[in-house]
């Protein structure tokens, strides 16, 4: 099958530049580090002509922004979980009698 | 004369105080309900040993809850020493075949509908605080024990970087690595469930 020119110069293109898999890794990377010059560009040179990569760019942000969210109602003590009262009283026990062990 | 009042520690009560507490600290890092509840059993009699070294400086929550952390990090860490020694080689390498093509012209791209879809993960519109938090423990109990371990340490616990990697006994590239692993399914979950 003869493929276009098109798609030919999309897989040298391709070829060159940095992939997603890369780019996505460096994005989650740069949370936390900073990039070297090289890095930077390249992914900023992908950022350009990849828009699944650029909504990624963005998402990471939002999972930062919802953990952050969760952290706060994780630690508010009005969380849907309890021991269950079988779990309690086998817990009570055993710390009852560590107590008068003593 | 005391000048401040020191906090002091009354066991007999720990259960009915604590015990919920605890349960939901642990099970937001262990996922996992029977774990959880040996963990504050334990917490308990390790704090029951160990009551004599209370100061009195941090309340009694505060004091259980740091002996509960101490546990946790050590179950992260026997789920580590109980896997093969080749999971470090493993997670040193980006490409996660579940995600990207792994072969081709275009390998490395984006497989079909796993990147992102729009710009936003959450759907528009305000979000329930509880039902955001719900499915975010559907999906961080989703991911691999390994990378929720991970991620929970970073994302939840805000743990340094130094002191995960030297706690779970890993590279700093092994974190990245891991750390990206996580985010990645940890947004497609959340995509995911948000459009169901």
């Amino acid at each position: 099958m003869k493929k276009s020119l098109g798609y030919k110069m999309m897989v040298f293109m391709s070829n060159r530049m940095m992939a997603c898999d890369e780019a996505s890794f460096l994005l989650s990377y740069r949370q936390d580090n900073r990039l070297g010059f090289k890095q930077w560009w390249q992914l900023k040179m992908h950022l350009l002509s990849c828009h699944l990569c650029r909504k990624y760019a963005i998402q990471i942000e939002e999972l930062g922004d919802t953990m952050k969210e969760y952290r706060v109602v994780s630690h508010t003590e009005s969380c849907a979980h309890h021991l269950s009262s079988e779990a309690n009283n086998r817990i009570q026990h055993v710390v009852s009698k560590e107590l008068n062990a003593k | 004369m005391p000048e401040k009042e020191k906090h002091t520690l009354k066991p007999h009560h720990w259960v009915d105080r604590y015990g919920d507490y605890l349960f939901n600290f642990a099970i937001v890092r262990v996922n996992d309900a029977n774990r959880a509840e040996d963990l504050v059993q334990e917490t308990f009699l390790a704090g029951l040993k160990a009551k004599d070294n209370f100061q009195g400086k941090s309340s009694e929550r505060t004091w259980l809850i740091s002996i509960l952390k101490r546990k946790i990090i050590d179950t992260y860490r026997k789920k580590y020493s109980s896997r093969e020694s080749s999971m470090a080689d493993y997670e040193q390498d980006i490409s996660d075949g579940d995600f990207y093509r792994s072969e081709g012209p275009f390998k490395g791209h984006w497989l079909d509908g796993m990147g992102p879809h729009s710009k936003s993960f959450l759907p528009e519109g305000e979000i329930e605080q509880v039902e955001l938090a719900a499915i975010i423990r559907q999906c961080i109990e989703y991911l691999p024990p390994n990378l929720a371990s991970v991620f929970v340490m970073k994302m939840v616990d805000e743990a340094e970087s130094d002191e995960i990697c030297k706690e779970l006994g890993i590279t700093s590239s092994n974190l990245w690595v891991m750390l990206h692993r996580a985010r990645l399914k940890m947004r497609k979950c959340l995509e995911v469930k948000w459009m169901n």
